[in-house]
């Protein structure tokens, strides 16, 4: 490129020196001093134009583009980036649900079991407090039976004290004696 | 208690032996029971004898005075006197209970307590006394008191040997069958 550029200002420059040179002096150009000194100040110009204007502009455009590209990298880097993360919370999202699945799976089955165990337990109880009951209640009747005999007793016995006392005589105390006196036979 | 009976035996072992060497050892025991008769009836007597801050020699004094009056010998009197001197006078009932213990043990007889509904005839005093003493194979002496609030019959006591020929027993044997059904 910059051989182009000092091909077409060498050109420039020439062509028409050339023309004038042939209308002064029988060309275009006149082949002389004249020549010499503006071909010096045409590179002295182009080496100005190159060193203040061109390499600088190229530098701008190479810094331009290095940085357009690293933009481009990073734009490209950050889209892996961001592919990579959706990925990633896909996949996380994914074990989540597993996750989730597998917690509430494991809930209900111990909220299964905890039914279950509840449900024997309160079935034991009740068995337990029946038997209780019923046990309390054929002690109760045992209980009753025994105060009813031990009153029936205790009545029966009271009337036939009152009874005897009432009725015995002197000859009826003289047999009791008699007979607890034979009774004393049984001792041995 | 047992600490009680333990000193009324030893008290009435030294009697005895006393007595017994004298050949009086029932006659000792009599005496010693008219002794107690009055210490019974006179509670004078019973609480002079008995009284810690009463000087040991009037107690000594006083229980040989009772003794003469009822007619107890030299043994009786100094054996009483020593007694209420040592501060034991009121462990007299079970020292001639433990006595005549002695007494009944030394001669092979046994005493009866018959608690009895009335008053047991001569009659069946003579024959209770010959059962038992066929039963036990000893000498019985009846001591009989009778129970106004037995029903009928007797009760008959020798130590541990329990004879209810009582309607009270049988009643009571009867309610036993009732309650138990």
């Amino acid at each position: 490129m910059i051989r182009g550029l000092a091909i077409a200002a060498l050109l420039l420059g020439v062509v028409p020196s050339v023309a004038l040179a042939s209308e002064g002096g029988g060309g275009l150009i006149n082949v002389d001093r004249s020549l010499f000194i503006q071909m010096i100040n045409f590179g002295l110009l182009l080496f100005i134009l190159v060193k203040l204007l061109y390499k600088p502009l190229l530098t701008k455009m190479e810094e331009r583009t290095q940085a357009i590209r690293k933009s481009l990298d990073e734009a490209q880097a950050a889209r892996a980036e961001a592919q990579r993360e959706r990925e990633e919370h896909a996949a996380r999202l994914q074990a989540a649900h597993a996750e989730a699945q597998a917690i509430r799976a494991t809930a209900l089955k111990e909220a299964a079991e905890e039914q279950r165990k509840l449900v024997e337990g309160a079935r034991a109880e009740a068995a337990r407090l029946v038997e209780s009951a019923r046990s309390e209640l054929a002690q109760d009747v045992r209980r009753a039976r025994q105060e009813l005999r031990q009153e029936v007793s205790d009545l029966a016995v009271t009337v036939a004290e009152r009874l005897i006392r009432r009725s015995l005589r002197d000859e009826d105390h003289r047999r009791i004696v008699q007979d607890a006196i034979a009774r004393v036979d049984k001792v041995n | 208690m047992r600490a009680r009976e333990g000193t009324a035996r030893r008290y009435a072992k030294a009697l005895f032996d006393l007595a017994r060497g004298s050949g009086a050892a029932e006659a000792v025991g009599q005496e010693l029971g008219q002794v107690a008769a009055v210490y019974a009836a006179d509670a004078r007597a019973h609480e002079t004898l008995t009284r810690p801050w009463i000087k040991p020699e009037d107690r000594r004094g006083v229980a040989a005075a009772i003794a003469q009056r009822v007619g107890g010998r030299k043994l009786v009197q100094d054996f009483l006197g020593l007694v209420a001197e040592r501060g034991r006078a009121d462990h007299l009932p079970e020292i001639i209970a433990a006595y005549q213990g002695l007494v009944d043990a030394d001669l092979g007889r046994a005493r009866a307590q018959v608690r009895a509904a009335v008053a047991l005839t001569d009659g069946e005093k003579q024959q209770l006394a010959a059962k038992l003493e066929r039963a036990l194979g000893k000498r019985i002496i009846l001591e009989e008191r009778v129970d106004a609030t037995l029903l009928g019959g007797f009760i008959a006591q020798l130590g541990s040997l329990i004879l209810d020929g009582s309607l009270d027993g049988q009643l009571g044997r009867m309610r036993q069958r009732l309650a138990r059904g």
